[in-house]
């Protein structure tokens, strides 16, 4: 298993230089410059070129591909052009919050929609199966903008149990940081509910067809016995593999939730980068969300054996 | 003994109480639609970096309510007859933030770091001789006067020193840097301290106890009596609309400094919340490229002109909050006069005839729009379809915002619809879209007669000989037809019911000294 997590690791490698290539190029092929922008419609021909120069873009872009490759293969992926702070600093600070609400949205979506998907599957074609089928397609199709408006406009306007705007970190008041994350993490939360729920229904009726789970009824095995114990296990192994996606999706930011609940996350630093062509912090963004990538896909790799017996690192 | 008890924990519970209510700050909560650049005025900087330093920093003259100038750190100043002096005698006893007095030499240190190239400052090319004027020399004949040295005579030396995108030009004590050079934190004169800065999340400001207000009994703009009344402002950065508007709502925010004129319509309409309104000094218009094929005969540009039904168009636009504009002079400028004040005649019959005249055929003429600015975005569309009536065939581009902007500095388009952003004395509008071309294609009127004007205004001081030549060159336009000016924008702040002093102006930035806000508790 250790080989194969280094031969994975060593694979990365050229994906990550790859995509460092693509990405710096793609993002100046984009027209319009951090100067241009951070100047605006009064710049004059003298001040923009200054502030170019200063910033390092009147050198060619070969040149300045491999100033920031020598810096980021030293550890240091360089300075927003837009607020001066290191972005390795602004990547931690910032994923660290969309990971939380990442993390705890997709579990909680998990522990829900599996049992769901389990017991649709479990009652096909009945009223209950379509009740199940047509909630988690609603929720599914439901756009998470609107789903987060919604809940702020009822807990936060209307009744006023939640705040609408903020966040405080964890590290400085736990209790108080519980109320700014509960609406984005229940937004996402039923969101992600709708794909999982689909996915475990689809997966758990092909398992239900298999001679195994025939066997284990004629065995005499209780109903129960034969979802928990038979099907679950064998049913689970493609929802893993789309909750591993989902995973590296909603790491990699959730810009418009974040937008909505004003949650200073990875998503919102990347769209605002884009805005002000925040090169340092853009190429930062992305290397991290290919890592990110990177990493989520070998974690299914090596857990997807423990439900699927018959795969073998 | 039980009685006694009782009333004494009755009245330490009162006298708690009571010392709680006193003791509690009073914050005000602004909603800002993105985070702050830097704490280094006029340098790394945006709108809303300006917004937020304007509030720790003050100049030595700043714009008033009716955007014209006025001193703010200086008592006096003194125009030698060849425009060639200015003489400023500061006020006496104000302090920096650190508790020192502010002195000639901190703001001769403050100018020399300006105008060193290595600050980075946005506004050295007003005063490096890129602008109108260099300036030559900064002295300090004692510790109240400072005087600065033009090498030529300069029309808008105050104004540019005053413009809020070079944040005033505040005065900062040394000790804003540290001693290696680097920026540390502003240590200005105005009314509030910079607080905390959350990054990405908001800026918190408190007021500066030993404020020395200026005389006047109220604000004026930038100048007056700046005085605050709340405790601490804090800028909730709040990047959607939609959710600003929520908070606001929900009592999260008490005032959004900028809503739209249509989420201004649906907030007029909530109980607890008052609309202010203002007209501010953006430009909002068509931009012709005169150098194209097609647009450079200027009667198919006239036709465009005056196919424009313009009093529709500007009360769809902003909700009949504004008001037609064909002028590049903002309605709110002192200069907006009767000249200023005509513009085209919507008439189609007229726009058909110069096409025909023209030889127009229909070709497809594109038009570049963006939808960061809905306004530039509908501003687009209207007149689109508008010109259809006349024959004319516009087709709409919609890019992104940057990438419409370097377009717009390339000049590499046929028409455009854009807004200029404000400036505050109507030279400075002129001089955003008169010039060479070849030199500077983002310029959209090439005109040498203009530019000849434009010179002579921009070294002109007194306001009453600057009047005519401002008026010869609306005339001149209206002829030329480069742009079409459309109308000026509006800053409109809703807030809550407790605010209280709160005003919206042409500047279109929130000041938050002279707001109170009211108990609502009781």
């Amino acid at each position: 298993m250790f080989r194969f997590i280094l031969h994975r690791l060593g694979m990365a490698v050229p994906t990550l230089l790859l995509i460092s290539v693509i990405v710096f190029a793609l993002i100046r092929l984009i027209p319009g410059d951090p100067a241009l922008l951070m100047l605006g419609d009064m710049a004059d021909p003298q001040s923009l070129a200054d502030m170019r120069s200063s910033l390092g873009l009147d050198h060619s872009v070969l040149t300045q591909y491999l100033i920031w490759i020598k810096s980021v293969l030293s550890g240091d992926l360089g300075v927003s052009i837009s607020s001066r702070q290191p972005v390795l600093e602004l990547l931690v600070e910032r994923f660290s919050v969309s990971a939380t609400v990442v993390l705890v949205a997709v579990l909680l979506a998990t522990l829900l929609a599996v049992p769901v998907g389990l017991l649709a599957a479990w009652k096909q074609n009945s009223a209950m199966d379509l009740g199940l089928v047509a909630t988690a397609t609603l929720l599914l199709s439901v756009p998470s903008f609107w789903l987060g408006l919604l809940l702020l406009y009822v807990f936060g306007i209307q009744l006023g149990w939640l705040p609408v705007i903020g966040y405080v970190g964890f590290a400085s008041d736990p209790m108080k940081a519980v109320t700014y994350v509960v609406l984005p993490i229940i937004t996402l939360t039923l969101v992600e509910f709708g794909a999982i729920a689909r996915m475990a229904r689809a997966s758990t009726i092909e398992v239900l067809r298999l001679e195994y789970i025939a066997h284990a009824r004629a065995k005499g095995l209780s109903e129960g016995a034969v979802l928990w114990n038979h099907a679950l296990r064998n049913a689970f192994a493609p929802t893993w593999t789309l909750i591993g996606l989902i995973l590296g999706n909603l790491l990699g930011g959730i810009a418009v939730l974040e937008t909505v609940f004003t949650l200073p996350g990875i998503g919102r630093l990347m769209v605002d980068a884009i805005f002000s062509r925040d090169y340092p912090v853009l190429q930062g963004c992305l290397l991290l969300i290919t890592c990110i990538y990177v990493l989520v896909n070998l974690l299914v790799d090596l857990v997807y054996p423990l439900f699927d017996p018959r795969v073998k690192l | 003994m039980n009685n006694y008890l009782k009333t004494a924990l009755v009245v330490a519970m009162s006298t708690c109480t009571v010392s709680i209510a006193v003791a509690q700050d009073k914050i005000i909560n602004v909603g800002l639609n993105g985070d702050i650049r830097s704490t280094d005025p006029g340098v790394n900087r945006d709108d809303n970096t300006d917004a937020v330093m304007m509030h720790i920093v003050e100049g030595l003259v700043a714009y008033r309510e009716d955007t014209s100038i006025a001193p703010m750190l200086a008592s006096a100043v003194d125009v030698s007859p060849d425009g060639l002096r200015y003489t400023f005698t500061l006020r006496d006893g104000v302090h920096f933030h650190n508790g020192q007095p502010l002195t000639a030499k901190d703001v001769q240190w403050t100018w020399q770091r300006y105008l060193n190239p290595k600050t980075q400052w946005r506004c050295l090319a007003e005063f490096d001789g890129r602008g109108a004027a260099k300036i030559v020399d900064v002295s300090t004949p004692d510790a109240k006067t400072v005087v600065f040295q033009l090498d030529q005579a300069n029309g808008l030396f105050l104004a540019a020193m005053a413009r809020p995108d070079c944040t005033g030009s505040g005065i900062l004590h040394p000790d804003s840097l540290a001693a290696d050079g680097s920026w540390r934190a502003p240590i200005g004169t105005g009314p509030f301290t910079l607080g905390k800065w959350q990054k990405g999340q908001y800026v918190e400001l408190d007021r500066f106890k030993d404020y020395t207000p200026r005389a006047e009994a109220e604000a004026d703009g930038y100048t007056g009596n700046k005085q605050a009344f709340v405790d601490k402002v804090r800028f909730e950065v709040i990047p959607d609309s939609a959710s600003a508007k929520a908070a606001l709502l929900s009592g999260g925010v008490d005032l959004l400094p900028d809503v739209t004129a249509m989420d201004a319509a649906e907030l007029k309409q909530v109980k607890n919340l008052q609309i202010q309104v203002s007209p501010i000094m953006t430009i909002s218009g068509l931009l012709f490229q005169t150098r194209d094929p097609l647009l450079k005969d200027v009667r198919i540009r006239r036709a465009v002109a005056l196919s424009l039904d313009y009093a529709q168009m500007v009360a769809a636009l902003s909700d009949g909050l504004s008001v037609v504009n064909n002028s590049v002079i903002p309605t709110a400028s002192p200069y907006y006069d009767a000249t200023a004040h005509q513009g085209y005649r919507y008439n189609l019959d007229e726009a058909r005839r110069l096409l025909q005249e023209a030889g127009y055929g229909g070709e497809k003429i594109r038009m570049l729009v963006n939808k960061r600015y809905p306004q530039m975005f509908d501003m687009g569309l209207l007149s689109q379809a508008m010109t259809q009536a006349a024959g004319l065939n516009i087709e709409m581009e919609t890019l992104e915002w940057g990438t419409q902007l370097e377009r717009y500095q390339t000049g590499s388009y046929q028409m455009m619809s854009f807004s200029y952003s404000g400036r505050f004395d109507a030279a400075q509008s002129y001089e955003s879209v008169i010039g060479d071309k070849a030199k500077e294609p983002r310029k959209v009127w090439d005109n040498p007669e203009a530019l000849a004007i434009l010179r002579e205004v921009q070294r002109e001081v007194d306001p009453v000989k600057r009047q005519p030549l401002f008026d010869r060159l609306h005339s001149l336009m209206l002829k030329d037809v480069p742009m079409v000016a459309i109308y000026n924008g509006t800053a409109i702040g809703a807030m809550g019911k407790r605010v209280e002093g709160y005003r919206s102006w042409p500047v279109a930035k929130p000041r938050l000294w002279g707001v109170k806000l009211a108990d609502t508790s009781k």
